[in-house]
């Protein structure tokens, strides 16, 4: 064997080259995937880290968000997760429903990233830079008549930083933010859009069935949602007019355009009982199986990355 | 014949026109006048059922017989879908311990008008919490296939509104700011009543 890599070394000293440039690739590789593992925090480290910002500075990048209502509401999401609000009429649903994960699993990470842009104006979260534009930055804090929306203006700030980064085909003709497009398409969100998100913020394996316009066809709904409960974040994209029957009219064109995240489901009697998180609460309904796929169009399944599973 | 058969199409497509084209404000204010009592009734019996436990309550379907029910409790909100007469439906009011006879009669009321939604609503004034009850009307109308349905909506406020010249709500006297509320500019009815036009019924 060391002969013949002696020949080879004599002969084709360009092949061993090659092979030396293949074993340094292989081994960084199985370091890199040691260390991509899923960033994760506790609540309590992140109430201690946010603790020492009392003394946090109006912030020149964003003068409408008041810092000392900025620190309280990052504590509220803090103290209560599930209270994150995407507001009234809006379309920040989907960031709102990937706030989840960080708020559960990484809160500290979460922390930082709100105080240093909050500071700087710019910072990195993930694999991701956000620089956000003026026209954002002026006017997070501003929006009104959302309802709970109205009093968090960390979370305006959160919300419209993602959504003036992170594109999608939905927001092709609405890329700059102008005063209303919070409800408009500018903050819009497709399915893969928001699987993206939440690959490249928080680092989580996502696996996902369905689109924005074909249903994911799985065959026993209890089942199949059960088990991907049992083993990560569960966001269900269904048709909210249909989910909260906003209206009566019989021929329904149904396309899905509220994110939700499952926090549970079950069967009873014949039924299938969900439990899941919007609008900054839980909420349980009892639907039949008929209707659930009626109004499901796509479920997306988050779980971490950890060293042991390599 | 032919000639009869164009007669026929053209009053039809008139009549169309003269449907499409009823004025919202003059049904909203009508039909606020000619059920104000009841209005007032529900507003009324609603608040004060609101305040012992905190529920929503309306109509899915278009004959009235089809109920959905939100119960709010502290850590959770329970969304429920009923016939009107069926016995699961009375079981689940006894089961939260709310009041059975208030909620049914509440729902005749709403029956007897058309009122397909009631609810509370909470928004913000000057960064303060604020609450007004919701109530949707479903326009009798008639209404034309793959046309969305239009919803009268109206809110009442405990305190009284301001409004701009053309009688638009304001969200405070000192900013002329218009109010929107899920997204709608509201007109004044009285000082304590608004109205406005929606696609949507909650």
């Amino acid at each position: 064997m060391n002969r013949q890599l002696k020949n080879i070394s004599r002969k084709r000293p360009l092949f061993l080259a090659f092979l030396l440039v293949c074993g340094i690739i292989t081994a960084s590789a199985e370091d890199g995937s040691r260390l991509d593992t899923t960033p994760l925090s506790t609540r309590k480290q992140a109430i201690s880290f946010l603790e020492k910002q009392a003394d946090l500075r109006p912030s020149n990048f964003w003068p409408n968000v008041n810092p000392v209502i900025f620190i309280q509401n990052l504590r509220n999401n803090l103290e209560d997760p599930l209270s994150i609000h995407e507001g009234k009429s809006t379309n920040f649903c989907a960031y709102a429903a990937l706030s989840y994960i960080p708020l559960h699993d990484d809160p500290l990470g979460f922390i930082k990233f709100m105080l240093k842009i909050y500071k700087e104006g710019k910072a990195i979260y993930g694999k991701e830079y956000f620089e956000p534009s003026k026209e954002v930055k002026l006017a997070a804090g501003t929006l009104t008549f959302k309802g709970e929306l109205d009093i968090r203006p960390a979370d305006q700030l959160w919300f419209m930083l993602l959504a003036d980064h992170f594109k999608g085909y939905l927001n092709f003709f609405d890329k700059q933010y102008n005063p209303g497009d919070e409800n408009r398409l500018w903050a819009a969100v497709n399915f893969a859009k928001y699987n993206r998100m939440v690959r490249k913020l928080f680092n989580y394996e996502v696996t996902a069935v369905g689109s924005d316009l074909f249903k994911p066809g799985i065959r026993d709904m209890y089942e199949y949602l059960a088990d991907k409960l049992a083993t990560g974040i569960v966001t269900l994209f269904v048709n909210n007019v249909n989910l909260y029957k906003r209206n009566q009219t019989r021929l329904k064109f149904g396309v899905p355009t509220h994110f939700v995240i499952l926090l549970a489901v079950e069967e009873v009697d014949n039924k299938i009982a969900i439990t899941y998180w919007d609008y900054g609460g839980r909420t349980r309904m009892l639907i039949t199986e008929r209707f659930f796929k009626k109004i499901l169009f796509g479920v997306s399944h988050a779980t971490k990355k950890t060293a042991d599973a390599r | 014949m032919r000639g009869k058969a164009v007669y026929t199409i053209s009053v039809l497509c008139l009549l169309l026109l003269l449907a499409s084209c009823t004025s919202s404000k003059v049904f909203s204010t009508d039909y606020y006048n000619q059920h104000e009592k009841t209005l007032s009734e529900i507003e009324q019996s609603y608040k004060k059922l609101y305040e012992q436990n905190r529920f929503s309550v309306g109509f899915t379907d278009r004959s009235f017989n089809d109920i959905s029910l939100e119960i709010f409790t502290d850590s959770i909100k329970y969304i429920y879908e009923f016939s009107i007469n069926e016995p699961r439906f009375l079981d689940t009011l006894k089961k939260f311990d709310l009041p059975v006879q208030g909620i049914v009669d509440l729902i005749n009321k709403m029956k007897s008008i058309q009122c397909i939604w009631v609810n509370n609503l909470d928004y913000y004034s000057n960064n303060q919490k604020r609450s007004l009850v919701f109530l949707s009307i479903r326009k009798l109308a008639f209404h034309l296939p793959f046309l969305n349905e239009k919803y009268y909506i109206l809110t009442f406020y405990s305190q009284p509104q301001y409004f701009d010249e053309q009688g638009r709500l304001l969200s405070t006297r000192r900013q002329r700011k218009l109010r929107k509320i899920n997204d709608d500019i509201f007109h004044r009815i009285n000082d304590k009543v608004c109205y406005t036009v929606s696609e949507r019924f909650r």
